[in-house]
């Protein structure tokens, strides 16, 4: 049953239509395999801080919470806390929080470089907050909404995905959620398999320019 | 065995009422009134559940906006600011005003922009409403909540003796019902038909009404369902008004069937009723014959869902003290309408529903799929003209037109009930039967700008069941491709007003759109006033371009200026 219902999340042949905001086209994502289990390529984004940061840049890492969030949604916002808190408490145990910016710069103006910065100087973002100016992360990871959340782990010395979806199941009541990310990694570290592996992600749609 | 299968039905029931069987105080939306409204769209949650909340839109923050009192004979000025995610339209459904301020799917507002639409309201006193139409995002974005009512007021009903304070004896309901996925959100995608009511956004809705004569404006804001209401006691109630303005006198019934698109203003006498004492507004959707909106019996699937094909509570009510000033009677008559007849129509047209066979194309009119480039129909300026439209399909549709308000005058199945009195937007159309209907196109022609006739049906209305008409004014000379007048910014740079001026007598304006260095639309001025300027002092500092079209050529011109 459980195992069915992951795949109806992951697998199912969902026919997302996306009016294009700006452009006026229209496109259809098919979202047809499970991402469970794909690679993750390296990557090299522009961090707040002017640095470049990429996976390769953490050298004993053993895994990332990758978080795709925004500055305009109001449901992402709720998840502040939240970040910091996982970063802070699994940072030390070699997992270290990501958040990426894949939104449309050009689309909404709260996205802008500079706004990105003030947020995360004014929600004291204890981890890197990178844009994905060309959406291009966003799109190799199938991010649909922000916030969305991976966990990536190294499976034969290539990092993969291991969790996808949300970060928990409650926004406005963290102390009612099913801490679905921190389940993810406490697992992980314990070399065991994730049970919940995948779940869809609820907030803002993250639209791809064609 | 049956023992046991009732058993397990009693603990599902149970299990049921402990998480929804409790009732909640019904959301009587917040009023605006005057003659400037501001009205942001937003992108917000709420805590419909027990668990995760469920993402909804609003207009003014909630889920189901505030409600417009317009006065008939004032213009309204409209300040519509998107803070959404994705791009949307507000279409002012049953309103008589110019095409390129209804708000169809051609006036799309994204992310961050600014509409300024205006117009004289010429309305009769009745109850309206406000809600996105942008082509094939309407069932998604009237889902989440995105949407408001509007209630008309005119000398003639403000003489009468009806009920008509705003959430103590006059109420707005609107009904809908929504499914929620594992997560709680809303389901939009392959789904007509909800599995909980909601009554203005609120589950398993109460009131307190008071002892006395009560006004309920029902407004069906579903996707899909239609529902015929009644009251758990089957008392008489009676119609006082429909569409677009009262009838001639309460019509006294005890089951009305109200579809989508569709209002009724109805008066319940609860004089006899004691304090204390409840009473439900129910939906008496069970047996009715396949081809009724809400008749389907599945309790899943794309066209079932738990409330279809039963008999639901819209509304549970308490009935309390009376107010210091009660109404206590019922006028016995309303206003004396001057309705159109088939003998005034001058041109006729007829319209086949067509397509939505099962594994086939989707629903259209008249085999041909809406196509925003394509004008459908085109209609002379006042001509009263005389519509059938034809049902021979598998299904039963809501029609709803723009522009006008008509007189439904035959149908060839139920004759013309009670549902169908006065004056209407849209006619609930049931299968295998034709209605017909008379209106006149007057006061707004547009040869550039369409207005929509469509199924109000939101799937319906996505999937292409939806045509255009442009009205057009044969008595002035259309011109011929001609040279854009010249006009220039004043001062440049700008601080707060813009100015601007034309070279040349009699330059009107049909549009102005105002874009930053990046192509953002930050503003969309449809006919703008701009005799005292353009206001910009709400805009950041920088460079813009003001794209500029004219009425009479709806030629187009960018000039730039910089805003300091
Ligand atoms: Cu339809």
């Amino acid at each position: 049953m459980i195992t069915r219902s992951f795949k109806s999340i992951c697998t199912s042949l969902s026919l997302v239509l996306i009016i294009s905001v700006v452009i006026g086209l229209q496109s259809f994502l098919l979202n047809k395999e499970t991402i469970i289990g794909n690679p993750v390529n390296e990557f090299s984004l522009i961090n707040v801080d002017g640095r470049k940061i990429g996976l390769n840049d953490y050298a004993n890492a053993k895994g990332f919470i990758v978080v795709f969030t925004c500055n305009h949604c109001p449901f992402a916002k709720l998840y502040t806390d939240r970040l910091n808190a996982l970063n802070e408490k699994y940072k030390l145990n070699g997992v270290h929080l990501l958040a990426i910016n894949s939104m449309d710069s050009i689309l909404y103006r709260d996205e802008s470089f500079v706004n990105m910065q003030k947020r995360s100087k004014s929600e004291k973002y204890n981890f890197p907050y990178l844009q994905d100016g060309d959406q291009t992360v966003g799109r190799n990871f199938e991010a649909d909404h922000t916030p969305h959340a991976y966990v990536i782990w190294k499976v034969n010395n290539q990092w993969t995905i291991q969790y996808s979806g949300a970060i928990d199941d409650n926004g406005e009541e963290p102390e009612k959620a099913k801490p679905y990310i921190e389940n993810a990694v406490n697992a992980l570290l314990k070399n065991e398999a994730v049970t919940e592996s995948c779940t869809p992600s609820v907030g803002c749609k993250i639209f791809y320019r064609k | 065995m049956n023992v046991i299968k009732s058993f397990c039905l009693m603990i599902m029931t149970i299990a049921m009422n402990q998480v929804y069987g409790q009732y909640n105080d019904l959301w009587i939306p917040d009023t605006l009134s005057g003659t400037q409204f501001n009205l942001n769209l937003v992108d917000t949650f709420a805590q419909m559940r027990p668990g995760n909340q469920t993402i909804t839109e609003g207009v003014n923050n909630k889920f189901w906006g505030p409600t417009l009192f317009f006065n008939q004979g004032d213009t309204v000025h409209m300040n519509i600011q998107s803070f959404l995610n994705d791009s949307t339209t507000i279409h002012w459904h049953g309103m008589h005003l110019p095409a390129v301020m209804d708000g169809g799917p051609h006036q799309v507002i994204p992310p961050g922009t600014i509409w300024q639409p205006y117009w004289k309201v010429t309305n009769n006193a009745a109850t309206y409403w406000y809600h996105p139409h942008l082509h094939m995002m309407t069932q998604e974005q009237m889902t989440k909540g995105l949407g408001g009512f509007i209630i008309v007021r005119d000398p003639i009903e403000a003489a009468l003796a009806l009920p008509r304070t705003y959430g103590v004896d006059d109420i707005p309901l609107a009904l809908t019902s929504r499914r929620f996925d594992a997560s709680n959100a809303f389901v939009t995608t392959n789904t007509s038909y909800g599995d909980y009511m909601l009554t203005n956004g609120t589950l398993n809705a109460q009131v307190s009404l008071p002892k006395q004569m009560v006004r309920l404006r029902i407004l069906n804001a579903e996707m899909e369902r239609a529902y015929n209401l009644g009251f758990s006691d089957n008392r008489t109630f009676y119609i006082i008004a429909t569409d677009g303005g009262l009838v001639d006198a309460p019509t006294p019934v005890t089951r009305v069937i109200v579809g989508v698109g569709e209002r009724i203003e109805i008066l319940v006498d609860l004089q006899n009723d004691v304090v204390g004492s409840t009473l439900d507004l129910k939906a008496y959707n069970g047996g009715f014959s396949l081809g009724f909106p809400g008749g389907e019996p599945n309790p899943n699937g794309q066209f079932g869902s738990l409330l279809n094909n039963t008999t639901f509570t819209v509304l549970h009510i308490n009935v309390s003290n009376p107010t210091s000033n009660p109404i206590t009677s019922m006028p016995a008559t309303l206003v004396n309408n001057t309705y159109w007849t088939a003998a005034d129509a001058t041109v006729n047209r007829t319209i086949n529903v067509t397509n939505g066979n099962p594994g086939g194309q989707p629903f259209d009119l008249d085999n041909t799929p809406f196509a925003l480039n394509t004008i459908n129909k085109t209609i002379n300026l006042n001509t009263i003209e005389k519509w059938t439209i034809t049902n021979n399909n598998v299904f039963g549709h809501s029609f709803h037109i723009h522009d006008v308000e008509f007189k439904i005058i035959s149908r060839t199945v139920n004759n013309v009930g009670t549902f169908d009195e006065g004056w209407k937007d849209v006619l609930y159309l049931p299968v295998n039967s034709s209605a017909t209907f008379v209106a006149r196109f007057d006061d707004y022609a547009d040869p550039e700008h369409p207005f929509m006739y469509h199924c109000h049906f939101a799937p319906h209305e996505d999937g292409g069941m939806m045509g255009q008409f442009v009205v057009v004014d044969n008595s002035t000379n259309i011109q011929e491709q001609q040279e854009a007048k010249e006009f220039s910014l004043f001062p440049n740079p700008s601080k707060d007003k813009l100015h601007i001026a034309f070279q040349g007598e009699n330059f009107e304006v049909y549009y102005i759109k105002i874009m930053d260095a990046v192509g953002r639309t930050v503003y969309m001025l449809p006919r703008p006033q701009v005799q005292n300027g353009i206001d910009i002092s709400q805009l950041t500092p920088g460079h813009y371009f003001l794209q500029l079209t004219e009425e009479k050529t709806k030629l187009t011109t960018t000039q730039q200026f910089i805003k300091e």
